[in-house]
């Protein structure tokens, strides 16, 4: 069985490497080790969203029965977004889950985690509090996701304000990602924020 | 149980059938005792099964097929495949399928929705790409259902042990993308050769099968594989007649007059939740809300599919997901931050609790008893062992305290399972009534425990007008509120 995955996994870099998706930049994929098991991907954010400029790393692991069950994947990258976890990275999408097919690749994958960057899923949330932003607050979630895209995945749009408050959580002890956590899950006011982290 | 699948053959075969006929038929026994008084007007647990062994269920089905795969001149592992997917209605799906076949045969699964591309057809040469194992090979070694797919015959079998081995049977779809057509059982035996691996598929479906038949039951005992028949699929009690477990035959679980299958599903999560909610939720394996089977969590995801019945729910609160659209956010709050709760709230959730513990001390006390009454039979059976043997009667003339003894079990039983019902009861008079009923029943069942507590001492006239009372309060409340 490992043997068919090799030598897919084999087959499908090569096809990524020639790719136009490779030629315009928009996704990467590279070898990790020689068993051909673990990969890493990189998917560019898509333009007009808020993950635009940003490139967005991803853990593959390519289990020993692919191609006929689906590759484990998940953001290494830090991401803000409903239907990725900002704590752990995993995804929820149907393809890699039960709508999975033996038929598709690697490619497939990192084009679809693409599409789920342009139009996310919050009635089909892996991230509960950045769901439910999106939903109740779009302007808020944008700001968030872009102010995100430029700490973790070098997005341009620098948000002085949002690099003020949490300074001011800095100043007070508090470590740097875990304010950022606290300010984005309730809308940037910094009070609430605080109360939650000291109570 | 013989007799009543011969008949229902007969039935099936000579059908020009309306609906109405479909059910006419399947209640056919009942014309053999119209004459007679309906035992359903006696007994309000009253019902009519049989307990049916593997070979069987196997007859059953196969005969179901044959007759489906004649009527509509398609091959049995299609017919199969049709009555699966329409609860095994044969009358149904052929009444589908003469309207348009073409969308039965899609609805089914069985052909794709678009006609398959004929670029797919063309070969150019003898060799063929095989896309989920990347090489070129002969093209006898491939082959495709009716979606034209084409893969080589070690991807089809890969992929059938895979999906076995995950517990999935009848469900294995193509291994294309966006293809939902499955693959019929003679299609996947053809490409499974290791004996184990047939076996595994053939159990599976097997269970699949039944699953999906209306009038069908796995017995829930323990490693017993007797399955319940019966063609009327109501909330009542049947009895395995190998292992002697007692369960509903419609929802599977302890049997629970009077209350509903749905209520006491919805009690039994609520007693489970509140006693032990830390334990649960910090649990690796759950069990699914829709078909029991133990799921494993390896996945940072709380959006589980069961990989037995599909079912979609939520890792945190084993709700449906479909509900969890716009409702998500509570759920999964709550679990988290469990200190967020309003004042007012508060008041009113302590006479909530305050009113679950009511009837939730008197279910959980009932169970105790009937536990503690099984000691007590115990402690029965071995006095009465000394009295025959030092000559103070026989085992036949002691019989009726064991009588009496399954008798309380049954009425506590009953007892036990009125407290949920009452608990989910909208108040007013009907409330009232079951109350006043359940009291009544309460205080019989109390009186027959406490006599026969004191089995030597009590006159066996006295118990036995006792075991009458309590059964005739234990059926009155039954007729009066099962089944409504
Ligand atoms: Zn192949
Ligand atoms: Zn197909
Ligand atoms: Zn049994
Ligand atoms: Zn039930
Ligand atoms: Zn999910
Ligand atoms: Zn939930």
């Amino acid at each position: 069985m490992a043997n068919i995955a090799a030598q897919r996994i084999k087959r499908e870099f090569k096809e990524v490497i020639k790719s136009e998706e490779v030629a315009k930049c928009a996704i990467k994929l590279e070898l990790l080790n020689d068993s051909y098991t673990e990969l890493k991907g990189e998917i560019a954010g898509p333009p007009d969203t808020p993950y635009e400029g940003g490139n967005f790393v991803l853990e593959i692991r390519v289990p020993e029965t692919y191609p006929f069950n689906p590759p484990k994947v998940r953001f290494i990258t830090k991401i803000w977004h409903p239907n990725i976890s900002s704590v752990t990275g995993a995804i929820c999408l149907d393809i890699l889950k039960d709508q999975w097919a033996a038929a598709m690749t690697l490619r497939t994958v990192l084009l679809s985690l693409q599409a789920l960057l342009s139009a996310a899923e919050p009635d089909d949330p892996q991230d509960a509090v950045v769901a439910r932003q999106y939903k109740e607050n779009l302007e808020m979630f944008k700001l968030t996701a872009k102010h995100w895209t430029n700490v973790y995945a070098g997005g341009p749009f620098v948000n002085s304000d949002c690099d003020d408050k949490i300074k001011r959580l800095i100043d007070m002890g508090i470590e740097e990602h875990q304010a950022r956590v606290a300010l984005s899950s309730y809308n940037w006011v910094l009070e609430r924020a605080t109360e939650q982290l000291f109570s | 149980m013989e007799e009543s699948m011969t008949t229902s053959q007969g039935g099936e075969s000579d059908m020009e059938c309306s609906d109405n006929e479909f059910y006419d038929y399947y209640n056919s026994n009942d014309d053999i005792d119209i004459e007679q008084i309906d035992p359903r007007n006696i007994d309000p647990e009253y019902f009519e099964y049989n307990c049916l062994l593997e070979e069987q269920v196997d007859r059953l089905l196969n005969e179901t097929v044959e007759t489906l795969s004649n009527n509509l001149q398609i091959p049995p592992s299609l017919a199969k495949v049709l009555l699966h997917s329409n609860q095994w209605n044969i009358n149904e799906v052929t009444k589908k399928f003469n309207d348009n076949s073409t969308q039965t045969l899609i609805a089914a699964r069985i052909e794709p929705d678009a006609p398959p591309s004929s670029l797919l057809l063309t070969r150019l040469s003898s060799y063929v790409y095989c896309s989920v194992c990347a090489t070129l090979q002969h093209f006898e070694n491939f082959h495709n259902l009716s979606c034209a797919h084409m893969f080589c015959n070690e991807c089809w079998t890969m992929h059938f042990e895979v999906q076995i081995n995950q517990g999935i049977s009848t469900g294995i779809a193509c291994m294309a993308r966006d293809c939902i057509v499955l693959a019929p059982e003679d299609f996947v035996l053809k490409h499974l050769q290791r004996p184990n691996m047939r076996e595994k598929y053939q159990q599976f479906s097997f269970q699949d099968y039944v699953k999906s038949h209306p009038f069908l039951r796995f017995c829930p005992g323990p490693n017993c594989s007797i399955v319940v028949h019966s063609k009327d699929i109501k909330a009542k009690r049947a009895t395995c007649n190998q292992c002697k477990t007692i369960f509903c035959f419609k929802c599977g679980c302890d049997y629970h007059a009077p209350t509903d299958c749905h209520v006491i599903k919805k009690w039994l999560t609520k007693c489970a939740d509140d006693s032990e909610t830390a334990n649960y939720i910090s649990a690796h394996t759950k069990d699914c809300p829709k078909c029991h089977i133990c799921i494993e969590k390896n996945g940072g995801c709380n959006h589980m599919q069961c990989y037995n019945c599909k079912h979609d729910f939520c890792w945190m609160c084993l709700g449906d997901w479909k509900s969890h659209g716009s409702e998500y956010y509570e759920c999964s709050r709550y679990r988290e931050n469990p200190n967020i709760a309003h004042e007012s709230v508060h008041a009113q959730a302590r006479e909530a609790l305050k009113k679950y513990l009511h009837y939730y001390e008197r279910w959980e006390n009932h169970s105790k008893s009937l536990k503690l009454e099984e000691q007590t039979l115990e402690k029965l059976r071995s006095r009465i062992n000394q009295n025959v043997m030092s000559g103070l009667g026989t085992w036949i003339d002691w019989q009726y305290l064991f009588t009496a003894a399954n008798l309380l079990a049954k009425c506590r039983y009953t007892l036990q399972y009125t407290y949920p019902y009452a608990y989910y009861m909208e108040g007013g008079s009907r409330k009232e009534l079951f109350e006043y009923q359940q009291a009544q029943l309460e205080a019989e069942i109390e009186n027959l425990s406490w006599k026969i507590e004191r089995a030597e001492t009590t006159n066996r006239g006295d118990l036995e007008n006792q075991m009458d009372i309590a059964e005739k309060r234990r059926t009155t409340l039954l007729k009066d509120f099962l089944d409504e």
